[in-house]
């Protein structure tokens, strides 16, 4: 059997061919412009720009979050995206209508007339971004802070690609296999290669005009059980399609599975494979990035247990330094979420992060280490407590509490002597900014001694009070280290 | 200026601070300790589990200004209830009194207005929830209560054409 696909480049003339076809598949299609799209995006802020939002993130360790979410009608999709940024995302969606992924723009547009008629009854479970048009869409842009990206599930994209991008969107997912194998049932595998190429070429062409779009495969593909391997042979595959056509940043998807280690050993292995073929292919000027999906298989309905699925996604996805995770809502089980149980599962996964933030993935000999200075910590108070009793623990006791060599912190009794003073490094672990007459030796002294300047130091303060009200009441800011 | 006349316009303002009735929580009571002297007053923190008598005790023994009750656990209602009268009877019942924290208990919490009117009926002047700027806010009523801006004001006034 001959393929005639194949995985070259495919040249500029030959796309703008294809593109005066694709641009007559919907009337919308007239609006879109290229030199007024790269003027719209080189008029773009940073902070709205994907790839400039990923590259930093990548650069300090970050864990960004992001939601999913589209509704019909642009301003009610404007008020749902504020709401997902003022609960803290990172990056914002827009979801695309399962009619427009199946491009039937007829019925997209049925849909738009009905939910006009009857705003309060939605009728599309998603954004129909064709039949909106560049002109609506750049509205969306205009109307919000971060970068927002196209998220569907689309065989066929490219006149989708093509407003979007027009219109100012940063990122585009999708892929030949990942949203084609899971969301079709009859496109073949050389119709959706062509397809896509069209998409990574046009993203090509905006990158030859300096304007980077960042481009997602959906490593999660059917959310059923996906061994890793499979997830991550197929995201390389589609970062090397994307990279031969031209594009220069790249996120790979990994669906969470639920056992901590495999996951987090997947993303590890996703990092290190993608950049290992990428370099064997000469591909040394691309930005990769990870995103972890929360868990994509079924919820339970209860929103407390649903809340907990979502912890756990977020726990492994900031344990294993994902890039970015995408969020579920706490009504997953039951369908689309509304605003507030899709903030919900925005401001859960935020408040883990924040928490985890100056944290990532340990090793056994990161808890052996630990294991050991806290066992010589509490050998120093125990062993002395028993001296000062001569063997007597009733009698150490007393004396111990009365000459501080056990001290506990903030205790409102008399007789502890509340001499040491604890706060947190710039890891979130506890250490002693007063030792107090803890019966320390010298090494653990010089330990913690150490722990609190590196913090104050990356901080610019004091280590004092301040520092230790600052960490009391820190969670309920929202996050660990004060 | 004489002597006294000097020492009594740098006096500082002095607060009775605690934790009333069976309430146990110290930590929170050491934070706005910390505030208040920093914030240039002179607390006397009489700790936890204090009775409202003890508050109002150590308030005449050191001419305090202002008594600050902290009460974290939901039963500050039956602790203070007669705390103004009980001011009154002793002879303070000009001192300013402040309460904050979480004041009452229940599946469904009255809104902040009934909570907040409930402690002003008892008698004192100011009422915080248990919000990380009602210390701030705190300071700055004590200072406005006091008269402290207007004689800021007064210094600022004199120390012109000097």
């Amino acid at each position: 059997m001959k393929i005639k696909v194949s995985d070259t480049r495919i040249e500029e003339r030959d796309l703008q061919k294809i593109r005066k076809k694709v641009l007559q598949f919907w009337p919308t299609g007239k609006e879109v412009d290229l030199e007024s799209a790269i003027d719209f995006h080189r008029r773009l802020p940073k902070n709205k720009i994907t790839f400039e939002k990923l590259l930093i993130g990548k650069n300090t360790g970050k864990t960004f979050i992001q939601p999913r979410g589209g509704v019909a009608l642009t301003d009610d999709l404007i008020k749902l995206l504020r709401a997902l940024e003022k609960a803290g995302a990172d990056f914002l969606p827009v979801t695309i209508d399962s009619f427009t992924r199946e491009n039937r723009y007829d019925a997209a547009q049925e849909g738009i007339l009905r939910s006009k008629q009857s705003p309060k009854i939605p009728v599309l479970n998603g954004y129909p971004a064709v039949n909106a048009g560049v002109k609506e869409c750049r509205r969306i842009i205009e109307s919000v802070n971060v970068p927002v990206e196209i998220r569907h599930g689309t065989p066929d994209a490219r006149l989708l690609a093509e407003i979007t991008l027009a219109a100012g969107f940063t990122d585009f997912e999708g892929g030949a296999i990942t949203y084609v194998i899971p969301y079709s049932a009859e496109v073949p595998l050389k119709e959706s290669i062509k397809n896509w190429q069209y998409v990574d070429r046009l993203v090509g062409l905006y990158q030859e005009n300096g304007i980077t779009i960042n481009r997602e495969s959906f490593g999660a593909l059917t959310g059923t059980l996906v061994s890793p391997c499979i997830a991550i042979a197929i995201g390389v595959i589609e970062a090397l399609l994307a990279a031969k056509q031209g594009v220069k940043s790249i996120s790979l998807g990994y669906g969470q599975c639920g056992n901590l280690v495999q996951d987090i050993a997947a993303i590890k292995a996703l990092v290190s494979l993608s950049e290992e073929y990428m370099h064997s292919f000469n591909y040394k000027d691309v930005l990769i990035t990870t995103v972890f999906h929360q868990w994509m298989g079924g919820f339970p309905e209860n929103e407390y247990q649903a809340a907990g699925v979502i912890a756990l996604g977020t726990l492994v996805g900031a344990l294993s330094k994902s890039n970015k995770i995408i969020t579920k809502s706490i009504h997953e089980a039951i369908g689309i979420p509304n605003i507030e149980s899709n903030v919900a599962g925005v401001k859960i996964s935020k408040q883990i992060i924040n928490m985890l933030d100056h944290q990532g993935a340990f090793s056994n000999s990161d808890i052996e280490q630990e294991v050991e200075i806290i066992k010589q910590e509490t050998r120093c108070m125990i062993d002395k407590t028993m001296e000062l009793g001569r063997g007597d623990i009733a009698k150490g006791v007393i004396l111990a509490f009365e000459k501080g060599v056990i001290d506990i912190p903030f205790a409102p009794n008399r007789f502890n002597l509340g001499k040491i003073l604890t706060a947190r490094d710039n890891c979130g672990a506890i250490r002693f900014l007063k030792v107090g007459n803890l019966p320390f030796s010298k090494n653990i002294i010089d330990f913690h001694k150490a722990k609190i300047r590196e913090r104050a130091k990356k901080e610019k303060r004091k280590a004092n009070f301040e520092m230790v009200v600052d960490d009391i009441y820190a969670i309920s800011e929202g996050k660990l280290i004060g | 200026m004489s002597k006294e006349k000097k020492e009594k316009k740098e006096k500082k303002v002095v607060l009775v601070l605690g934790a009333i009735g069976s309430d146990i929580h110290y930590a929170g009571i050491q934070i706005l300790e910390h505030a208040f002297i920093g914030a240039g007053f002179k607390v006397i923190n009489i700790g936890v589990r204090r009775p409202p008598e003890k508050f109002i005790q150590v308030a005449k023994e050191c001419n305090a200004n202002a008594i600050i009750v902290s009460s974290l656990y939901g039963q500050a209602g039956q602790d203070c209830e007669g705390m103004r009268q009980e001011c009154i009877e002793l002879e303070l019942g000009d001192i300013l009194l402040y309460i904050g924290g979480k004041l009452v208990v229940g599946d469904v919490l009255p809104p902040w207005r009934e909570i907040k009117k409930q402690f002003k009926d008892y008698g004192f002047d100011r009422v915080y929830p248990a919000e990380r700027d009602s210390v701030s806010r705190a300071i700055r009523d004590l200072r406005k209560d006091l008269g402290l801006y207007k004689r800021m004001k007064r210094r600022r006034v004199k120390g012109k054409g000097k």
